[in-house]
């Protein structure tokens, strides 16, 4: 392959022009290259010519030949594209298992959060609503805010069904899940440091409980079972305004379904399915007035940075650490630990237990559809 | 001396020279042209045929030689575009390597070569081909007007903000554990405001002796522009209450443009300080622009200084970390904002300047994340034609180069301006 190739180009320079213009050829005398004597300009055309003419020897009409039968005896030529193999996406699923941990870890903790922000939130007397510029403009529908959580769910349930039906489903997965421990994290973070008041004079927060620890137990174990949605019941404990977590399961799961999906014409229409879901999702939120405009703007934000950055670094692994400033981040330590055997891009091949029609068979690359009919 | 100048006699000694003296007669009354216009056929008649012995092949020889040698010393000054005279002049080298041989070609038709003269038109390479870091100060200009935008509108936006915030009897400040940790330090916040002046003072004064400071200030104005950019939109969309009841706001201006603009160009002026005094207004809360320049001027003298200067960089460290922590002891502002404004510039930070020293990071493809954001069209321009990581090299400015009187020891110091 790589000799006709090479030929190919040779075939390409004879038509060229640009040996026309040196016309001297001395074949007797090898050292006809007196280097120190020549302008510089004319020393490469020359040489370059020299070389062309003087490599026109038994090699060259040895390969002219050898390419010229090739052409004739054969339909088309197969290049193996190095596909990934099993060593280089070990499945590893002890470390989805820590992540999955490390997921749940981060909910439950955001719960107990919750629960002790909720003492802090001035009562919405003291301290009302803040001006908010989306809430100025749309008055407040009470109903949209169940169409968010719809949504919501109906965007995890896609995901979660996609997720059973990649290949590389243990790497996928524990991906989603330390984006997702993260992304709580720094929820908790920024819930716990300052407390905002609540967006709007509609909502009816839980009394507070002083100091009944064993009733704020009662209440960590209600908004973990419900999942923290309203539909459910459970979303009764107010101040977890910044940053918003229905916008965060909204775009990442998003995200997650657009990053490892084929980007053929039928899969883009379910992309932008789920894109409509996903925003009408985060507009309804705005609209129920259940969370302010900063709430989105930045979980949003942070959702879609972490998600780039996260997917880059395992993307680029040949990125090395001297010039590679995404490394400098406090989980990069995490991250290493994580992927380290992860040597190529996972691709998106699915695959199931049970047979799938061939719709699912496809791998992400469009030329594959050649290659899988002529195995076929 | 040129052939086309020979005289009769220069003719004469040359022959002598080559050992050709029975040429001399019969060429006797030739001057340097007419030696050069010698052919053939002019052996074949008398009385040339009379005296040569081998059809005269060896004196051609010689005097092709003398052709183009003379043709080369007169080509040697001109400019190499001029390369019609290529054929020719790869002709005479290998005529002198093989001149022993004969094998002369006259620049005839041999081996059905053409021999018309064909232009070789090579360009001077531009100075983005020139050097793999070229300066543009247009895009740097570009890069300042950007950044001059984006703190016209910041200022705009908090005035706009300002009418907006509520009373501080209406919505005391919200909870905030800092502040419930630490009560608040009156002087704090000057503090803070100095060290943002000396780190501004000690960038400015390193980007000046920086070699690529076009490169550099554009990094710096597109990174600052983005920041406040983004700092108007979070202040816009949900005005945050003053953190403190020691806030003493201005004086609301319901609809009043003009009191309204001359607030906007006094804030402009001052830079937003409240040393200056030109921070009375209230509701740019979110996030803290003090904490945005402190962490910005920091990670940027922290970059393009050299690495052994660690002393340097802890001294800016230092006064950065004492900024932030007094902009919090003064309870200027939320913990969040300061929270906010560190994660959001480190992150914009790294990621620009990872996309700037990795090539392959520069493309949108499939397996690059980092281009999926809206300013990578605007990254691209600025920095298409940069090659490789900027190299921390320091250059004394134009001006400073006539003053002899400063001797400087730095062994990177490049005194000429290339």
């Amino acid at each position: 392959m790589a000799a006709s190739q090479l030929l190919d180009e040779q075939d390409e320079r004879e038509n060229d022009t640009y040996h026309v213009m040196v016309m001297v050829e001395d074949r007797t005398h090898p050292q006809t290259t007196p280097k120190g004597r020549t302008h510089p300009s004319v020393n490469t055309l020359r040489n370059a010519h020299i070389d062309d003419k003087s490599n026109v020897s038994k090699p060259q009409r040895f390969a002219r030949g050898f390419r010229k039968a090739l052409r004739k005896n054969q339909d088309y030529i197969s290049i193996p594209v190095s596909k990934p193999n099993a060593s280089q996406l070990p499945s590893e699923w002890w470390k989805t298992g820590i992540t999955f941990i490390w997921a749940g870890f981060n909910l439950v903790l955001t719960t107990v959060m919750i629960t002790i922000v909720h003492e802090r939130v001035p009562d919405k007397s003291v301290s009302p609503p803040l001006p908010d510029k989306f809430f100025d403009y749309v008055p407040r529908v009470a109903w949209v805010f169940s169409v968010t959580e719809v949504n919501g769910m109906i965007l995890v349930a896609l995901w979660f069904i996609h997720w059973l039906f990649l290949k590389h489903r243990a790497i996928v997965g524990r991906r989603f899940f330390f984006l997702q421990g993260m992304l709580y994290l720094y929820r908790m973070v920024t819930m716990y440091i300052t407390t905002l008041p609540v967006p709007s004079i509609h909502m009816n927060c839980a009394p507070k409980l002083y100091d009944d620890s064993h009733g704020k137990i009662k209440r960590i174990w209600q908004l973990v079972s419900g999942g923290g949605l309203s539909i459910t019941g459970s979303h009764m404990m107010c101040g977890d305004f910044l940053y918003s977590g229905h916008t965060v399961m909204l775009t990442l799961t998003f995200l997650f379904i657009q990053e490892y999906s084929p980007s053929t014409l039928l899969w883009r229409c379910y992309h932008v399915i789920c894109w409509l879901l996903s925003a009408v999702g985060v507009v309804c939120i705005l609209i129920a007035h259940e969370h302010y405009s900063l709430d989105v703007v930045v979980a949003y934000f942070i959702t879609s940075r972490l998600f780039y950055w996260y997917h880059t670094m395992t993307n680029n692994q040949a990125l090395g650490s001297s010039n590679n400033y995404l490394n400098r981040t406090w989980w990069n330590p995490a991250f290493n630990f994580l992927e380290k055997n992860v040597k190529t891009t996972v691709p998106c091949t699915f695959s199931c237990p049970v047979s799938l029609p061939a719709a699912f068979k496809n791998t992400c690359k469009s030329y594959s559809k050649v290659q899988s009919t002529r195995d076929a | 001396m040129e052939v086309r100048l020979w005289t009769t006699t220069d003719v004469s000694d040359w022959l002598t020279e080559e050992g050709m003296q029975e040429y001399s007669d019969a060429l006797g009354n030739m001057d340097g042209p007419a030696l050069l216009h010698l052919s053939e056929e002019d052996f074949k008649a008398p009385p040339l045929s009379l005296v040569t012995g081998d059809g005269g092949r060896q004196l051609l020889d010689r005097i092709e030689t003398l052709r183009f040698t003379s043709h080369m010393k007169s080509h040697k000054s001109n400019n190499h575009e001029n390369s019609h005279h290529t054929n020719g002049h790869a002709g005479i080298m290998l005529a002198n390597g093989s001149v022993s041989n004969g094998k002369i070609l006259n620049g005839g038709n041999k081996n059905g070569y053409h021999s018309e003269p064909v232009r070789i038109l090579i360009p001077l390479p531009s100075e983005q081909e020139r050097t793999p870091f070229p300066t543009e100060w247009f895009k740097t200009g570009v890069a300042f007007l950007y950044a001059l935008c984006c703190f016209v509108t910041t200022t705009v936006v908090i005035s706009v903000v300002h009418e907006r915030v509520p009373p501080k009897e209406e919505s005391p400040p919200l909870p905030d554990k800092f502040f419930d940790l630490f009560d608040r330090v009156q002087w704090a916040f000057s503090i803070c405001e100095i060290n943002g002046m000396l780190l501004v003072g000690l960038w400015f004064a390193q980007w000046c002796l920086l070699k690529h400071r076009s490169i550099i200030g554009r990094r710096f104005f597109f990174i600052v522009g983005t920041l406040y950019l983004y700092r108007c939109v979070t202040m816009y969309v949900t005005t945050l209450p003053v953190p403190g009841m020691h806030f003493k706001c201005s004086p609301k201006l319901f609809g009043d443009w003009e009191a309204q603009s001359r607030r906007v160009m006094k804030m402009m002026a001052g830079g937003g300080l409240s040393i200056t005094g030109s921070h009375s207004l209230c509701g740019d809360y979110l996030y803290s622009g003090h904490t945005v320049m402190l962490t910005l001027t920091y990670l940027f003298i922290k970059e393009y200084s050299p690495r052994r200067f660690w002393c340097y960089h802890w001294f800016c460290w230092f006064l950065s970390a004492v900024g932030i922590l007094c902009i919090l002891l003064a309870h200027d502002h939320y913990t969040i904002d300061v929270v906010v404004a560190y994660f959001i510039t480190t992150r914009l930070f790294w990621w620009y300047h990872t996309m700037a020293n990795q090539q392959a990071l520069k493309e949108n493809s499939a397996s690059n994340l980092l281009s999926h954001v809206w300013w990578f069209g605007l990254f691209r321009y600025f920095e298409s034609n940069v090659r490789g990581i900027v190299p921390r090299n320091f250059q004394l400015p134009f001006l400073w180069q006539t003053l002899t009187t400063i001797r400087v020891k730095y062994s990177k110091l490049d005194c000429h301006e290339s």
